[in-house]
């Protein structure tokens, strides 16, 4: 069957033809008491979609994955599951590597669309799937013979680690369980085990020499030359790649930071390169690397990971605009990247870019760096809780635990070593903002300052607030001093410098203030006005009016 | 003997390898050997803090207390709040794992002094981490040292635990400090690395050549 031959018998509009839902309630019900069967359209589209897995070219297997399989869900499957495994193998035959990949995307679409979520047995059984796909794709002694898109290499991993982060979720919330339900999962601990993901991901890594690839790529040389067999296939390389991005993700889920930056060695993450084409991936990938930074206190890195990826954003948005089921995923994630950007530039005010600051000012975002600014506790925590990743405990509670919801434990804990750092730093805005006024100022003067700011009944002894103001200077140093990555293959490496936008050192008695004047930009707005004009002029110019065409 | 021990654990934290239980006894002994030697391995005892996420029933409290301890002698790196974020907030709340915590807090606020009658207090605390006192007080000097050009003399010998003027001596020798008239002590030129920047708008003629080759 050609492109063409499927194209003629895909009509969307004969939509009515295989009786869908009618929008009314009573007739609905009695049609879904009805045995179901399959439309016409969704057949054929089985058929067409199994043989260019097979054998189809790469961009037309791409097209009915971004565009046919979305659009047929919108038609067909908005909120019931895709067909069962059994009818759809009656269709297109003995294929059990394309069953495994449709039920990779039949659980996905239950995942993501089913109301209620999936069932306990759905959660075992799509575990089950990839469990076959990657003993399919790991175990053969040579590269198997498939090709999928990139796009969906990724979501497929990322599919994998949410999963994984969906069942703990729900295998820590005893309290809806029936006895029945507890008994299945106590009996069957090692699906969905941490490890056997960890595994997965892993093994994945080492199967494609993605590490060494990437250590090549890095210093200029042909990755190619050390991809072995598997890695230079493109199915093992992107699933390598894409890995690595899953254990990045995972790791932070999990609160280890370290292993989450580690395990990106030799990936520099703002710049462009043959593995980094997938939009999705690439802000995946700088949000968690962002966050990673930010809890290690590396507000540096963190501000300029944010930065670097939300421009990008800006600059490409219209790319995303027209595929709705990523939008949804990356407009959150973009919102909550702001506000951890919101987060680091209060803590560490420091310069960057015009049109990201200008996204600042807007909306909600400016109100609540005010808050935070002025030590609203409260909006920080927000904030960061609006912000985070969904932490989770490796482990489900022990059995025989209280029926009770262990699924916030994690969140709550990573919130609070947060919170604790946020604390800390409590007094060092009011420093920043007197400090700002000056370029000298004698201790003892900030000192009354701070003591009247304070205290409003006067009650206060100068060489006691001394005292504590030096401990907040000390501590405004310490804070401000951090690691800054500024080259090299691992993004744990780095330097102790200020990148704060204010400074100072203490000569004996007094306070030397060195402050950043950043003088206003116009040219960087003014050069894309002239460009976007230029562009607007010449497209005015190639269209043709009516009039003039006849 | 951390050295060679340094090799061996390496290979143990390769890959999915360092998700293995059975690593644990000879991890744990690895961080005693720090402990013991005055020697450090973040991600040898992040490995142990994580094999205790997974294995819950094998948490040990006391290895748990030393990595913690050994994290502290790592500031002004960041190295506590990376174990932090891998213990649980029950684990946190157990003592002396409290205290421990009590201490890292009041050191990252630089409450130095503060810090100083703590240790005094509670000294079995510490006592197991060989030269942890004087790890702190390197953390102290690194403070001091991009926040004071001049200090007086006996504040710095507070922020350092009160010691005696000929200890503080050695300390001032080793960080290049001098002694200076009136009791001040001279730690650095800051002027010369903390100024007033201004930063001017530069266009560089990249962005400026794509105008021009439109204004033909």
């Amino acid at each position: 069957m050609n492109y063409d031959d499927y194209e003629q018998n895909y009509d969307y509009n004969s939509y009515d033809e295989y009786g869908s839902h009618t929008g009314d309630p009573n007739q609905d019900a009695e049609y879904n008491r009805q045995q179901y069967s399959m439309p016409e359209t969704v057949k054929q589209f089985l058929n067409y979609f199994r043989n260019n897995i097979q054998e189809g070219p790469i961009f037309e297997l791409q097209s009915l994955y971004e565009l046919s399989w979305p659009k047929l869900t919108e038609d067909y499957f908005e909120k019931r599951p895709w067909p069962e495994e059994s009818e759809v193998s009656e269709i297109v035959g003995d294929d059990p590597v394309f069953m495994i990949l449709y039920k990779e995307l039949y659980f996905r679409h239950i995942y993501a669309r089913i109301q209620g979520g999936p069932t306990l047995e759905q959660r075992f059984n799509s575990f089950y799937n990839y469990c076959d796909l990657f003993n399919y794709i790991l175990s053969a002694s040579e590269p198997v013979p498939l090709e999928l898109p990139d796009l969906w290499l990724w979501e497929l991993i990322d599919e994998f680690v949410y999963q994984f982060q969906s069942f703990s979720q729900y295998r820590a919330r005893l309290q809806k369980k029936t006895q029945q339900e507890l008994e299945t999962l106590n009996s069957n601990n090692k699906v969905w085990n941490v490890l056997c993901v960890l595994n997965v991901l892993h093994s994945l890594v080492d199967k494609s020499n993605i590490k060494q690839q990437l250590e090549i790529y890095a210093s200029g040389g042909d990755p190619d030359s050390v991809a072995g067999e598997f890695g230079s296939h493109s199915l093992y390389k992107m699933l390598g790649y894409f890995s690595l991005v899953g254990l990045l993700r995972l790791h932070s889920l999990l609160g280890d930071y370290y292993q989450a930056i580690k395990v990106l060695e030799n990936i520099e993450v703002h710049k462009k390169s043959q593995y980094a084409h997938i939009p999705a991936c690439q802000i995946s990938t700088s949000y968690y690397v962002g966050f990673a930074y930010m809890m290690m206190r590396r507000y540096s890195d963190a501000i300029r990971t944010f930065s670097g990826i939300l421009l990008y954003i800006q600059r490409t948005k219209q790319l995303f605009a027209s595929k709705t089921y990523q939008h949804d995923q990356i407009n959150k994630q973009t919102d909550q990247m702001y506000h951890l950007l919101a987060i680091c530039l209060v803590l560490h005010p420091q310069c960057i870019d015009e049109s990201i600051q200008q996204t600042l000012r807007e909306k909600s975002y400016h109100e609540k760096m005010y808050k935070m600014q002025y030590g609203d506790l409260a909006e920080f925590e927000n904030s960061f809780v609006y912000a985070c990743p969904k932490f989770l405990s490796p482990y489900p509670p022990p059995v025989g635990s209280i029926l009770d919801d262990y699924s916030k434990e994690a969140i709550q804990h990573q919130t609070q070593v947060f919170m604790d750092e946020v604390q800390q730093q409590r007094m060092l805005p009011t420093i920043r903002s007197y400090l700002k006024l000056y370029t000298t100022l004698p201790l003892s003067k900030l000192a009354t300052f701070m003591a009247q700011n304070n205290r409003n009944d006067g009650q206060w002894d100068l060489d006691k607030e001394t005292q504590s103001l030096l401990i907040h200077l000390l501590c405004f140093k310490h804070k401000m001093k951090n690691v800054v990555w500024l080259k090299g293959a691992s993004g744990l490496e780095g330097k102790f410098q200020s990148g704060s936008e204010l400074d100072f050192y203490i000569d004996n008695d007094m306070i030397h203030i060195a402050d950043t004047k950043v003088a206003h930009r116009y040219g960087d707005f003014f050069i894309r006005k002239i460009l976007k004009f230029e562009d607007l002029n010449r497209k005015l110019h190639i269209l043709k009016l009516p009039a003039s065409s006849s | 003997m951390a050295e060679t021990m340094k090799q061996t654990v390496a290979s143990m934290l390769n890959g999915i390898e360092r998700y293995n239980p059975d690593n644990l006894p000879t991890l744990e002994r690895y961080v005693e050997m720090q402990s013991k030697e005055n020697t450090y391995d973040l991600e040898a005892n992040l490995a142990v803090l994580k094999l205790y996420q997974f294995n819950p029933h094998s948490f040990n409290l006391d290895i748990t207390c030393q990595i913690l301890l050994k994290a502290l002698t790592n500031l002004p790196h960041t190295d506590f709040i990376l174990c932090k974020c891998l213990l649980t907030e029950k684990q946190l709340a157990t003592d002396p794992i409290n205290q421990i915590i009590y201490l890292a807090d009041i050191l990252e606020q630089c409450d130095f002094q503060l810090f100083w009658t703590r240790i005094r207090t509670t000294p079995e605390l510490t006592q197991k981490i060989v030269g942890f006192l004087d790890s702190i007080r390197k953390f102290v000097c690194h403070v001091v040292g991009i926040t004071f050009q001049i200090i007086h003399r006996n504040h710095l010998a507070v922020l350092l635990g009160g010691i005696d003027d000929k200890t503080l001596q050695v300390w001032v020798k080793k960080y290049g400090w001098k002694f200076e008239e009136n009791e001040l002590v001279f730690i650095g030129n800051q002027d010369e690395n903390i100024k007033t920047k201004n930063i001017s708008e530069k266009i560089d003629f990249d962005s400026v050549g794509h105008i021009m080759a439109s204004c033909r």
